[in-house]
């Protein structure tokens, strides 16, 4: 066994607001440089929807991703060669959208006339007055559905008649999905790259890319399913997240991590198993979710433990695995899934399926939901289990039944609880239908609710020591560190 | 004695200060030299075999260029001294642009008014060295340079058929001399002619005083950039009898290559440029594009509904 570290996340979708802080957050901190305006590292979309850059999810026309043979979907050694100038698969600017500004001064400096003076919207790109056709969270809200929505690939294999009742009025339903780099265990971006510059770090599992050593080819641009890896037209390297890495090290938790308002997110160390990455990515599509959690390893477990001391793994680390939060959702409860397992670069960003309530009907001038137990019924719930399924279970549907009855079984229990209006028993009922003990309902409830801000994020120590301490004289490297000039990346070689 | 020794090698080092070996060459070298310039060498002979007797030969009657037997007097006749010479040797151009009398009588007098080409490296000396060697072998009762080897046999069918081939490639020449179409165009020899490096050679013969000029000048090409190839990889006499035979053949052919006008050419590459782009688009034609504007705008591709 090869046991290494992952830094990985839980996006709690039900609790997710939609708010936007957290793009935000990253956008003020990360990428408000020339040439990074139409770079979301952290967005929020709407689902159904087309997202951010349009209908990413569709490699039929992005080519992300692996194919079940372990090849790269995007590039090969031979195309890297014939597509040396042109990537056949690259997103345009427009499929993003073109940043722009406004022209503020024309508030001030317009001649008279019988109109009030507005302030015009100017490209960030070009400086030119621009009409927006196009922004990062376009279709918000299921704003123009009948072109965005109605085309999300996720709803493929929903019936003609599904379709039309997810977007009619008194029954559309959505939710919202923040979008962060994944991490992956099996990074196609990394893959793609002739130069060598994107690699995954040994100690945490983040992904990263080396500006001194990215050439442009912008192979990672089409290799990554997720389209999280960026080119900026003014360094002319390309950009991704970095898990706020420099925040991780010194303890803190990232930047849209710390702004989050409904305190979705969770952060934490998982172990895994580097050696197993590439057969578990070779799975057929329903045996997906399962090798990918197969691949997480018990920190509890003795025989994990000694393996991960021999890997050299530091007692901090281990000692934070086991109190991953992350761990307990996506191994120990099977609550949260990897978005688009199907891809298989294997995210190591999990999401809590969003509940939602079920179908309404209308009794005469009254609307009223179907089912007694308002948020129990999961099949007749308002977002058809199947979307769920094809968004974030490679189309498994018990994959997703299974987190959402336990999320509701939870919720009775708790309300059996605390509020005492329902039958303790049935809750009890519930639990044990949804695979749950009442212990396991109460640690769910907890850091669902009323975690802390130490129970959300559990980062481990950063051990800079350790990298420093492998390549130079750890008292030397505190001497020197951090004196000298900044070279930030710039465009050429 | 080890302090002797050095102390000796010392002083020998001061009196030959770059080393005895260095010495010892250049004094050779002066010998040689000295020798070049009284007698006749062998390399002054050798030059004026290799590059004047394409056109000139002396005491043999005119080629390209005139018999030089007698030039000395025949100039001292038109009032032109030895200098006078030397100076046109050395930069034919410059005389006839100076609109000389003599230079320009000596123009019409040639095959196709044309100029003798400057040879790079004519110095004065060189110059000067030439005209004594020739004024020895005009006093000879036949000079070695009378005649020239050239095959004056007529020319028959296969000569040219032979001549077609070499010049096209499809027989290589046989000292690996590169074939003459990767330069030369000719009339009617390809589609595109032939190369553009060196002059179309259709109507060679009329330029070059006909076969006899034309064989003489493929036995020691005078151009710089000809001399730079066939220096050490020549053409043997039968090639060359050959290769007349066919430029003879075809200077019947009529007017230039149509397709050597440069505006052929050109518009040749840019239609074919057009039609690649074409078949190129016609086969890429369900590459990516966009997805965001076919999208919003309803250009909905196929299986997209």
């Amino acid at each position: 066994m090869n046991i290494r570290a992952q830094i990985s996340v839980v996006f709690h979708l039900d609790k997710c607001l939609g708010c936007h802080t957290c793009s935000l957050a990253c956008k003020n901190i990360w990428t408000d440089r020339p040439g990074t305006e139409y770079m979301w590292w952290n967005n929020v979309e709407t689902k159904p929807g087309a997202g951010y850059p349009s209908l990413w999810e569709d490699q039929q026309k992005y080519k992300g991703g692996w194919d079940a043979g372990g090849k790269l979907k995007s590039t090969s050694k031979s195309r890297i060669v014939a597509n040396i100038f042109h990537h056949p698969s690259m997103p345009t600017m427009d499929d993003y959208y073109e940043p722009w500004t406004y022209d503020y001064q024309e508030l001030f400096n317009a001649p008279e006339g019988a109109d009030q003076p507005t302030a015009r919207p100017i490209s960030l790109v070009t400086g030119k007055h621009i009409d927006i056709e196009a922004g990062p969270n376009w279709d918000d809200d299921l704003g123009g559905s009948p072109i965005y929505a109605a085309h999300d690939p996720n709803l493929a294999g929903l019936t003609a008649q599904q379709r039309q009742q997810l977007f009619a009025v008194e029954q559309l339903v959505f939710f919202y999905l923040p979008r962060i780099c994944n991490h992956c265990l099996n990074p196609a971006c990394v893959a793609a790259c002739p130069s060598a510059a994107l690699y995954k770090r040994g100690e945490d599992g983040i992904v990263l890319l080396d500006q001194k050593r990215c050439r442009a080819w912008r192979a990672c641009v089409p290799a990554c399913p997720y389209k999280k890896s960026y080119y900026n037209w003014s360094t002319g390297k390309s950009e991704k997240c970095i898990l706020c890495f420099p925040r991780i090290e010194t303890g803190q938790a990232p930047a849209c991590f710390h702004a989050c308002v409904g305190r979705i997110r969770y952060l934490g160390v998982l172990l895994y198993d580097a050696d197993r990455i590439r057969e578990a990515a070779a799975r057929p599509n329903d045996e997906l979710i399962d090798a990918h959690r197969s691949l997480i390893l018990d920190p509890f477990d003795p025989e994990v433990i000694a393996g991960a001391r021999k890997c050299n793994m530091p007692e901090s680390t281990i000692a934070a695995a086991q109190k991953s939060p992350v761990y307990q959702y996506v191994k120990v409860w099977k609550l949260a899934l990897p978005p688009h397992v199907e891809f298989r670069t294997l995210p190591m960003l999990f999401y809590v399926p969003p509940m939602a309530p079920v179908m309404a009907a209308r009794q005469g001038d009254a609307l009223n939901h179907v089912s007694q137990d308002l948020f129990h019924d999961i099949e007749q719930a308002r977002v058809p289990i199947a979307y769920l399924a094809n968004l974030l279970a490679a189309g498994n549907e018990s994959k997703i039944g299974y987190a959402l009855r336990k999320q509701k079984a939870v919720r009775w229990y708790r309300r059996a609880q605390t509020v005492g209006d329902v039958d303790a028993q049935t809750a009890l009922r519930m639990l044990r239908e949804a695979d749950c003990s009442a212990e396991e309902a109460d640690a769910i409830y907890r850091l669902t609710a009323l975690s802390t801000f130490e129970e959300r994020f559990v980062i481990p120590a950063g051990h800079r020591e350790l990298g420093v301490e492998a390549l130079q004289d750890p008292l030397k490297h505190k001497q020197q560190a951090g004196f000298g000039f900044i070279a930030g990346p710039r465009r050429g070689l | 004695m080890n302090k002797r020794n050095t102390l000796r090698r010392a002083r020998r080092r001061t009196l030959f200060p770059f080393g005895r070996a260095i010495f010892v060459r250049t004094m050779l070298l002066t010998t040689l030299f000295s020798l070049a310039r009284n007698g006749f060498s062998q390399e002054i002979a050798e030059y004026f075999r290799t590059r004047c007797t394409s056109c000139h030969t002396i005491g043999g009657g005119r080629l390209t260029g005139p018999d030089l037997k007698n030039v000395m007097q025949r100039a001292a006749a038109n009032g032109k001294d030895r200098e006078w010479l030397i100076r046109f040797m050395q930069d034919p151009q410059a005389a006839i642009q100076s609109g000389d009398a003599y230079a320009l009588k000596l123009q019409r007098e040639t095959p196709g008014n044309a100029v003798m080409p400057t040879q790079p490296d004519m110095t004065r000396q060189l110059a000067g060295s030439l005209l004594d060697l020739i004024e020895a072998e005009t006093k000879l009762e036949r000079s070695q340079f009378a005649g020239s080897p050239i095959s004056l046999a007529p020319f028959t069918p296969e000569d040219v058929q032979l001549g077609r081939e070499l010049f096209r490639g499809s027989q290589s020449l046989a000292g690996g001399a590169p074939p003459c179409i990767s330069c030369h165009a000719v009339q009617g020899l390809a589609a595109l002619g032939g190369g553009r490096l060196g002059p179309d050679l259709t109507l060679v013969n009329e330029r070059l005083g006909g076969p006899k000029g034309v064989s003489t000048w493929l036995l020691a090409p005078p151009m710089p950039t000809m001399q730079s190839v066939f220096k050490t990889k020549p053409l043997k006499p039968e090639e060359i009898h050959a290769l007349a035979a066919f430029l003879d053949h075809s200077a019947l052919q009529g007017a230039p290559a149509d397709m050597s006008g440069p505006l052929g050419f050109f518009l040749l590459g840019l239609g074919g440029a057009v039609a690649g782009l074409v078949l190129v688009d016609g086969f890429w034609s369900k590459r990516f594009r966009s997805v965001r504007y076919p999208l919003v705008h309803g250009q909905q591709q196929e299986g997209d509904e």
